[in-house]
């Protein structure tokens, strides 16, 4: 048996208020005055009680028992005592609390979701909170947020943990975990809990600082949801579905896909699968015009997430694809005139002229008024580099280049001859092209040969030397080259090939420049604003849905996100964390934690209170004479 | 909360025209006449009066014979007798002597309360008229404060002196802290004379009753107390803690949860007042308790008749 502590025991020092109680109660202050015509039957009564009855004279002391008591039970209550629950207390302690997708789930037999149960066991950690503790709440997702400050104050934190909501995004712990170790350069913490299902990454890379309790919430339960979902146009008004179906490892389930273009069914399928099990379904529908597509998940029992059930997808229109090539470069312009679905510009038609491009194929440096979204320089340095590499007329070949690059798939460069001599200047690496944003595809015996470059949804790619001055013209590995352009081209303009977005971030959207947009998704309304280059980037996208982007209230683009992370799907939950160098187990039990009795000392007052109103105010006997 | 009236101030007595006092009616004035004190001792005195001493005497009611002896008043020889028997019959009569009726009404603070003065007053008013009609002496006593003179009717007798004894109960006023124990050693250092001693008083003092008794009992004076209680005393209506205060004596006594002791009190009062009246007995006296609240008629003619007060 623990002995009860106390957290204010200065308040003690009230207990000084017992004697002016006692001289107050003596003193009889308050006593109505009655006037009767002669003390002597009152005399005789009071030394009868005295004598007859040797409880009388507790009896006639009630009132001041019962206010010395109450005062006793306030004073107990100010010095806020606690059963010790044997656990080292903390001052500060933070409370992690996982609102991945996956605790969105609702498990076999029970009626509240996991994230539900997580507050539920808050709630009772902020009732149990003692005076001298401060609690924060952290929810975690794939990014963590501190909701409340280190704070004691009991509403503060209720209210915090009513605003913590899921997200349909993956758990990372290490995020609420160094948001805690920031924390902890300001306050002293020891021991950090987690609230999760333990659909976190098996191992976490991160080392402990601090003790982690790690609560995990929830039973096995059956899932199955999308976890992949791409469209691949196969002819000009045909596209392959390819979807990826997951069941959670708890359970085999079945399910009814659905196919509906334009919110019309046009194909149902149906899957089923084991535990832990991923299918990939081909479905087929034909269109020539943009339009959405959405795969809808019937699963045939219950089904703990509702979320990756849905998944959607927008089709572009088919077009073919607009490519302007230098008239200069003419063994480049020979080897797209040869490929299908490409419009060669210049043609000479001049009234064809166009401004924007989804590839520009150029030999100099300045593409005045052309815009395109994949550029080829060839024999042209660009601007930022030019400190670094310099081309000089010489012998040069590939040393070595990177063969999974998408530009050089299936391109050998092995025995090119190559006249433009390109030569890093002294001290330079490769960092200092990486460090200004290049990555070197090919290396020459003096210096790179070809660089890549994204800049938003742009990207570049430098051919250092000229091809007509090397013998990669006469190659095979020349229109494999153009080809692996024109397919990189149609894979970035989204012409062959669409993959849903998932959640968590939108995908970039090209609009206009130096313009405020506001998106408004599911639960979530925001405001971004394009740069010079029309870029709009970086926009949270934590809900599975439509995010439709508004200018001046107006709908200009309608983005899904949906797909959902195919670990919250699988609903898989680790036993234990593994951190670097520690493995922290789940906990079973509750938290302990002290228990305050304030409350209890509080409410004997207030019926002691009303005890004493009650038998003082109680309707006198009926005595009959 | 508690609630007993606060002591009021005696009423004064307005004599209505057509009445000959304003502190009984005329119908119980009528029904007076007809009732004496019936007393268990025949205490008088030697004057002659109306009572009937337990010595011959020279009235009209019969007692006795006895024989002649020289020197007789041959005027109470039955000459019926003496003609039948030819011995001569002395006629012996009962002696009527005057009777005292001593009436000692308390006056003190504690009688204000609740008409309690007012009943004493009117109960010593219909005792005194009983006696005047019926030719016994009576005086009145009123002790109010300790240390003044009481204040007192001086023994009167007949008819002829009703006018005195109203007028000298109409005009007493309460208040005063004097016990009935020294109003009963003040008052018999100056009278004088045997009968009756009507005590009105609520008999609450602290003093002993016990020896201003025995000397009303040496006085030759038989003891008809009655003790007048308001309903407040019989019945109060207390709760919670309270202080009361003595009214007269101004002291104070501290009572928690007073409700829980009523029960106590009651006990208290009857034992008291059977106290008393046993203290009465033993003197050959009588005790009645009654409430002011209680009519003055039902008293005299129900109570007192009944425990043969009057007859």
């Amino acid at each position: 048996m623990s002995w009860p502590g106390f957290y204010t025991l200065s308040a003690a020092w009230l207990s000084i208020l017992l004697i002016p109680l006692v001289i107050f109660y003596f003193l009889k202050l308050k006593r109505p005055r009655l006037e009767v015509p002669s003390l002597l039957l009152w005399n005789q009564v009071i030394n009868d009680q005295r004598v007859n009855s040797p409880f009388q004279k507790f009896k006639r002391n009630l009132l001041l028992l019962l206010q010395l008591l109450l005062l006793a039970c306030l004073i107990l209550a100010a010095m806020q005592p606690f059963i010790p629950s044997g656990a080292d207390r903390v001052k500060y302690l933070p409370v992690l609390i996982d609102c991945s997708a996956s605790m969105a789930a609702t498990d076999a037999g029970e009626s509240t979701t996991r994230l539900e149960q997580a507050t539920q066991q808050v709630s009772k950690l902020i009732d149990d909170l003692l005076p001298d503790q401060r609690m924060s709440i952290i929810s975690v997702s794939s990014h963590a947020r501190q909701l409340t400050s280190f704070t004691d104050n009991k509403r503060l934190l209720r209210e915090a943990i009513e605003k913590v909501v899921t997200t349909d995004l993956a758990s990372r712990v290490e995020e609420g975990l160094r948001l805690t170790q920031a924390l902890s350069r300001t306050v002293p913490i020891e021991t950090v809990i987690l609230y999760s299902d333990g659909n976190v990454p098996e191992r976490i890379d991160f080392d402990l600082p601090f003790q982690l309790q790690f609560h995990r919430l929830g039973q096995p339960a059956s899932n199955i949801g999308i976890t992949a979902l791409t469209a691949q146009r196969n002819d000009v008004d045909t596209w392959h579905i390819f979807a990826e179906v997951m069941a959670s490892v708890a359970a085999a389930s079945g399910t009814k896909v659905q196919l509906i273009h334009e919110g019309e069914a046009v194909m149902d399928d149906y899957v089923e699968l084991e535990a832990g099990q991923s299918k990939r379904l081909l479905l087929q529908v034909t269109t020539e015009s943009a339009s959405e597509l959405e795969v809808r998940l019937i699963p045939d029992g219950s089904d703990a997430l509702e979320a990756d059930n849905t998944a959607y997808l927008r089709l572009p229109t088919a077009r073919p694809l607009a490519v302007y090539c230098s008239e200069s470069l003419s063994a480049f312009r020979h080897a797209l005139q040869a490929m299908p679905g490409v419009d060669l510009f210049p043609d000479g038609d001049e009234p064809r002229r166009r401004t924007s491009y989804d590839l520009a194929i150029t030999d100099q440096e300045l593409l005045d008024g052309i815009e395109s979204n994949v550029q080829v320089t060839v024999g042209v340095i660009p601007e930022a580099v030019q400190k670094l590499v310099s081309v000089d007329t010489g012998s040069a070949n590939v040393v070595d280049w990177k063969r999974n690059a998408t530009l050089l798939q299936h391109v050998q460069l092995t025995d090119v001859l190559i006249s433009d001599q390109a030569r890093s200047a002294d001290g330079v690496s490769d960092g200092d092209y990486e460090s200004l944003g290049y990555d070197i595809l090919a290396h020459g015996n003096t210096g790179p040969l070809i660089l890549e470059r994204r800049t938003g949804d742009r990207l570049f790619y430098h051919i250092l030397f000229h091809t007509d001055r090397s013998t990669l013209g006469y190659r095979v590995a020349f229109p494999i080259l153009v080809a692996n352009a024109v397919r990189i081209t149609l894979q970035e303009a989204a012409l062959s090939e669409v993959r849903a977005a998932g959640t968590g971030i939108l995908p970039p959207q090209r609009l206009d420049p130096d313009t405020t947009y506001s998106i408004v998704g599911p639960d979530l309304k925001q405001e971004s604003s394009t740069g010079d280059d029309g870029m709009l980037s970086g926009i949270a996208a934590p809900r599975s849905g439509f995010y439709k982007v508004l200018e001046d209230g107006v709908e200009v683009r309608r983005v899904a996100a949906s797909l959902l992370s195919a670990q919250e799907t699988s609903l898989r939950a680790v036993e234990e964390l593994q951190f670097r160098e520690l493995t922290v187990a789940a906990a079973v039990d509750q938290v302990k934690n002290d228990r305050p009795l304030w409350h209890g000392f509080a409410l004997g007052a207030f019926c002691l209170l009303l005890a004493e109103w009650w038998y003082f105010n109680r309707p006198a006997p009926i005595v009959t004479t | 909360m508690p609630s007993t009236p606060p002591p009021t101030a005696p009423q004064s007595i307005k004599t209505r025209p057509s009445a000959l006092t304003g502190l009984l009616s005329n119908e119980a004035l009528a029904r007076l006449e007809r009732l004496r004190l019936n007393p268990h001792r025949r205490l008088t005195n030697r004057s002659q009066g109306e009572h009937l001493a337990g010595k011959g005497g020279t009235s009209t009611e019969f007692s006795d014979y006895r024989d002649y002896a020289p020197g007789d008043d041959v005027r109470y020889v039955d000459w019926n007798i003496f003609s039948r028997l030819n011995r001569p019959y002395v006629k012996l009569y009962q002696f009527e002597e005057e009777m005292h009726v001593m009436l000692l009404i308390d006056a003190s603070s504690s009688m204000l309360f609740e008409d309690k003065l007012l009943r004493a007053r009117q109960l010593a008013a219909a005792f005194g008229m009983m006696s005047l009609l019926n030719m016994e002496r009576v005086s009145a006593w009123a002790g109010r404060r300790t240390g003044e003179p009481m204040k007192f009717l001086p023994p009167c007798s007949g008819r002829i002196s009703l006018r005195r004894l109203f007028d000298f109960l109409e005009g007493l006023e309460g208040g005063g802290a004097m016990s009935i124990d020294e109003s009963i050693e003040a008052a018999l250092r100056q009278h004088r004379g045997r009968g009756v001693a009507v005590l009105l008083s609520d008999f609450l003092t602290f003093g002993s009753l016990e020896r201003s008794l025995n000397r009303l009992f040496s006085a030759g004076l038989e003891i008809f107390a009655v003790q007048i209680l308001s309903p407040s005393e019989l019945a109060p209506d207390v709760s919670g803690d309270v202080r009361f205060v003595d009214s007269e004596t101004g002291r104070t006594l501290d009572v928690s949860s007073a409700a829980d002791l009523l029960g106590i009190y009651h006990d208290q009062r009857q034992a008291y007042a059977e106290h008393i009246g046993e203290q009465c007995q033993k003197r050959n006296g009588r005790f009645l308790s009654v409430g002011s609240h209680e009519p003055v008629d039902s008293i005299l003619f129900d109570a007192c008749r009944r425990q043969g007060w009057v007859r």
